[in-house]
């Protein structure tokens, strides 16, 4: 009937149109036929529907509704009516019988007819009205159904929503923003909120059966994901306050109290290496969970609780857990357990100060048992091994574990340089391991190698105070070793110069550099000598000299031994002629620095070639024109120092092998009242025969001392000119600022004690380079 | 002085008094000094050929009565005459404030020109003047600013000639001398210190440094600071006071001694 009624008036509008515009019909269907073409070309996007439908009507419509409103009063009611059926049958997924396009002529002339108001409120009424029986429906699904019912009427619900959006669509576009009210959508979202999300019944259900399916897959049991990421993403359509409010809060919360008892539970039972994997495993899970059904905004959220909950509370106790923590992964170069510790701590605040920490004072306390123990003092090249193992070691569960990271790198130096420095023979020690690696132990090592292991030294130099000790022993040993002809490689012992050099500057290697120039000076030297006439000596002793410059060379002040009468002559033949080509020079026998190789033949006519120092070959030569002679006229013949006449006594008569000397009476040591004779019975395998000297290669206490007192006493003149050089620069300075900046300019190669500064300055003030300021005492002025 | 106002007047009497220079020449600096007391006493300082008319007559008298028989100088034979006849003992610390105004150079000598113009300076050409001023001299080792003049003065006039520091002997003894004046709680410490521990030469800088110490540094040591640069002898001797426990911190020495 209503309809019938309609079409009414219609009619009578286009009657009364086609009057007006003859060519309307055409017009329009230009439009509606461009529109089909570009439908079929699937270039749809630039056209609007609601125009398409309505636009050609607009002209023409004005008029006859006028007319309408007046007609039938009934008609807002009516026109609900076929909407309300409408929804009503979409709600009931029963469509097929609607008509779109009627449905939203109806609305459309709802809207236009000024009852929109009513359209809106009642679009509301049925809406809720359908979502309180779907809501029961929901209620009623039994245990696991229920998510999926939920779902699947969120589904039914966002198709119907869409359905009505389309047909309201006019009320939608005009009555709705002019009015403020909901769009339709989501009004849509709103009322499914508050009828079915937020309903008593069901808010607390979905809370709790989403955290159980959580809590069911923590425990390890498969659950349906895909249903879960609807329900999750239900619930952040609804808008980010709801998913924030309903679910993650809960969640949170729910995961911090299971992660806190888990936490307890593992730490109680695990160990730490256990411990940490477990964690890191659930972090993953989470993470992955999140990726899976969450928001990506949770992650953050999530993670926090887990590191909080599994790392943060149980830091402390992990570290130090007996037999498994920090220390014991170190020692056993858990370098897996390490970087998961490393890993997991880093993510929460202090985490890696903790590590650094414990680390540091491991490393320290092993360190300073290692150099403190007295039994590894006895060993120097097996010492400085030790602590090159000790950095390698940390060095690669620095690299391997904790990610190089430059802390921990910091941490690890300023350890060494701790310990080192607790010991003040390391600088003797490391000298003394590379004397040995450049003695005999880089033979046949590949010049790569060389570099590797020099590198090391350096790094270890690096960390020692006094630079400056280490280059005393270094020129002994260097001396020791240029001079006994056993560098293995001049290439090592350049590279290792140059690295000196480049590390503490030129000062610090130019006499060391000075000492090879002696070696090579001397080479010329000698050819030069034998070339001249002053080398005539028929049968005589070969000579080789090598001439060494004062000042460059760590030379003892030794009493010289007398030297036989064979080689004094050829001594003096050299004398002459350096003096000669020389001029302005003096020369003066080092006798304790030389070797001697000589001819010996035996009580039974065996016969060797013996290797041996100077003052071994003073004692020896005696025994030309005697077959006994005690200690005391040895002694007296040579004059060679007690110590040194002990030693290499012993070493010809009390070495098993060596023992070209007989000694009586028979004992280890060597005493006063001895008796030597030559061992008739000697024997060796080799033709060569080498006697060592019993050297210690360490030093011993007192000549420890004696060394270290030359070292203080070279600092003294080093502390002045550092003084006297800042002082110059800044005429008045305070005390403190004068230590300070003493200290720094020294620090590359010693650390000056306050004292000895304070000391020096006031030896400055006695010699009148420095006075006190006359009115603050702290000041110091420089007196030019 | 009739003809001075009265304000004038009491200013000549108070020069008079502190100086104990003549009217003549307590006029003199005043005048030269417009009436301020203060400049007078610069005047009367810094210019003492003003301060009396010393007779040069009796001066050589005084020398001639005092000098050695075999070298133009007063040796220490001369100076105990001199101490005799200005009653003062010879160890009397006065001794050394006598020779801070003659500025001699050495500790028992006096050469003419140290004793002439000292003398000449001070006003003093009679032995009655002189052991007028004894007295004074005294009061101005009570000042603080003399004090430590004399103080600096004393290492100059007690070392060995031709030497840098000064003895350790006779350092201790000028420091139990000095300090007697001016009281200071720990100089036997001090002195027992340096007997057992360092038994050497005290150089100027300890010794002038000591004085600031004993000054400043109050003796339970509670405001003794270890960066305060002081000379390490004195650091020293901090220690081997806390070493030994003669220190106890909050439990001072006695007290009655510090004026």
């Amino acid at each position: 009937m209503s309809t019938q009624k309609k079409r009414n008036f219609q009619i009578e509008a286009f009657k009364h149109r086609v009057v007006v515009d003859p060519k309307y019909a055409e017009k329009t269907w230009k439009i509606l036929e461009h529109a089909i073409h570009e439908i079929y070309n699937h270039n749809a996007s630039g056209l609007s529907f609601e125009e398409l439908y309505s636009a050609p009507k607009r002209n023409f419509q004005i008029g006859p509704l006028k007319r309408q409103i007046v007609m039938d009063p009934n008609y807002a009611d009516k026109t609900w009516k076929i909407l309300e059926e409408g929804i009503h049958e979409i709600y009931n997924c029963n469509i097929s019988g609607l008509s779109f396009e009627e449905l939203y002529r109806n609305a459309y002339n709802m809207v236009l007819h000024k009852f929109g108001e009513k359209l809106y409120s009642g679009l509301v009424t049925t809406m809720t009205h359908h979502l309180e029986v779907i809501s029961k429906s929901i209620e009623a699904a039994q245990g696991g159904l229920f998510l999926e019912e939920l779902n699947r009427k969120w589904a039914d619900h966002n198709k119907a929503l869409q359905m009505i959006r389309d047909i309201l669509m006019y009320m939608d576009r005009t009555f709705i923003p002019s009015t403020h009210k909901t769009p339709v959508h989501e009004l849509g979202l709103n009322l499914w909120r508050d009828n079915i999300i937020h309903s008593a019944k069901i808010q607390t259900r979905l809370q709790d059966t989403l955290l159980d399916l959580v809590l069911r897959e923590r425990t390890g049991e498969v659950i349906n994901r895909g249903l879960m990421r609807n329900v999750i993403k239900m619930l952040m359509d609804l808008g980010s306050s709801v998913y924030q409010d309903d679910f993650e809060k809960h969640f949170l919360e729910v995961s911090a109290d299971f992660y806190r008892a888990e936490s307890q539970q593992f730490i109680e039972c695990c160990d730490c290496g256990e411990y940490l994997k477990k964690a890191e495993r659930r972090l993953n899970e989470e993470m992955e969970r999140v990726s899976h059904y969450l928001d990506a905004k949770s992650e953050a959220k999530i993670t926090s609780v887990v590191e909080k909950e599994m790392v943060e509370s149980h830091m402390q106790r992990l570290v130090h857990m007996e037999n498994s923590g920090l220390i014991n992964m170190l020692v056993d170069d858990k370098y897996e357990d390490l970087g998961r510790m490393y890993s997991l701590f880093r993510r929460v605040p202090n985490g890696l100060f903790i590590i650094r920490d414990v680390m540091t004072s491991h490393i320290r306390s092993t360190g300073k048992q290692l150099v403190t123990d007295p039994e590894r003092l006895k060993d120097p090249v097996d010492f400085v091994q030790r602590l090159l193992d000790e950095k390698d070691k940390n060095d690669k569960i620095i690299n391997l574990a904790f990610n190089n990271d430059k802390t921990f790198q910091n941490a690890l130096n300023s350890s060494f340089e701790y310990f080192i420095n607790l010991n003040s023979r390391s600088p003797e020690f490391i000298s003394l391991f590379v004397d040995d690696k450049l003695r005999k132990g880089l033979k046949g090592v590949s010049e790569e190698d060389v570099e590797i292991v020099l590198d090391k030294v350096m790094m270890l130099f690096r960390y020692l105070q006094e630079k400056d000790v280490f280059e005393k022993y270094y020129k002994q040993h260097l001396a020791k070793r240029l001079l006994s002809g056993k560098t293995v490689s001049d290439d090592a012992e350049r590279s290792l110069i140059v690295k000196l050099k480049t590390e503490c500057g030129y000062q610090f290697t130019s006499k060391l550099e000075g000492m090879f120039t002696d070696m090579k000076t001397s080479e010329d030297t000698m050819q030069g000598f034998y070339a001249s006439s002053f080398a005539e000596t028929g049968d005589g002793p070969t000579l080789a000299v090598q001439v060494l410059t004062t000042g460059s060379w760590p030379t003892q002040p030794s009493a010289t031994c007398n030297l036989p009468a064979e080689i004094l002559g050829v001594c003096e033949k050299f004398r002459g002629y350096y003096l000669g080509t020389h001029t302005g020079r003096r020369l003066s026998w080092q006798t304790n620095m030389g070797t001697a190789d000589l001819k010996a033949t035996f009580g039974r006519g065996q016969k060797h070639e013996l290797n041996v120092s100077t003052h071994q070959m003073c004692a020896l030569m005696l025994f030309n024109n005697a077959d006994r002679l005690s200690y005391k006229e040895i002694e007296q013949a040579t004059e060679i120092p007690a110590s040194d006449l002990k030693r290499c006594l012993q070493s010809m008569a009390c070495v098993k092998g060596k023992n070209i000397l007989r000694k009586e009476p028979m004992s280890k040591d060597i005493a006063e009242d001895d008796a030597f004779f030559v061992n008739d019975k000697f024997s060796s395998k080799f033709y060569k025969v080498k006697i060592g000297t019993v050297v210690a290669q360490r030093e011993s206490e007192p000549e420890n001392q004696e060394t270290r007192q030359r070292v203080e006493e070279d600092r003294k003149p080093q502390i002045e000119a550092a003084i006297v050089r800042i002082m110059k620069s800044r005429r008045v300075l305070d005390h403190n600022n004068i230590v300070a900046e003493v200290t720094k300019q020294l620090q590359s190669r010693f650390l000056p004690s306050p004292v000895l500064i304070k000391k020096r300055i006031e030896s400055l003030i006695e010699r009148e380079f420095l006075e006190r300021d006359k009115v603050d005492r702290k000041l110091y002025r420089y007196l030019a | 002085m009739h003809k001075l106002g009265r304000g004038h007047r009491d200013k000549v009497q108070q020069f008079m008094a502190i100086t104990g220079a003549s009217e003549k020449v307590a006029l003199h600096a005043l005048k030269a000094s417009d009436w301020h007391l203060e400049g007078a006493f610069d005047v009367f300082y810094s210019q003492p050929q003003i301060k009396a008319f010393t007779d040069s007559r009796h001066l050589e008298e005084l020398y001639s009565r005092y000098k050695d028989p075999y070298v133009d100088m007063i040796m220490a034979d001369g100076i105990s005459v001199l101490c005799n006849d200005l009653q003062v003992d010879p160890q009397d610390i006065v001794m050394l404030v006598v020779s801070w105004h003659m500025k001699a150079a050495t500790m028992c000598e006096f050469s003419k020109q140290e004793f002439i113009s000292g003398l000449q300076a001070l006003g003093i050409d009679s032995l009655e003047k002189f052991r007028e001023r004894i007295q004074f001299m005294r009061t101005e080792l009570k000042d603080e600013q003399k004090f430590r003049e004399i103080y600096n003065f004393a290492f100059g006039w007690a070392k060995e000639k031709g030497q840098k520091s000064l003895a350790l002997d006779t350092a201790i003894g000028m420091w139990q001398l000095l300090f007697a004046e001016k009281q200071w709680a720990l100089v036997d410490h001090w002195c027992q210190f340096l007997q057992a521990r360092h038994n050497k030469a005290i150089s100027r800088d300890t010794w002038s440094q000591l004085l600031e110490f004993a000054k400043t540094v109050d003796p339970s040591l509670s405001n003794y600071d270890a960066e305060g640069a002081w000379p390490y002898l004195i650091d020293e001797f901090v220690e081997y006071l806390n070493e030994n426990n003669i220190i106890q911190k909050g439990q001072p020495i006695d007290w009655s001694l510090k004026r």
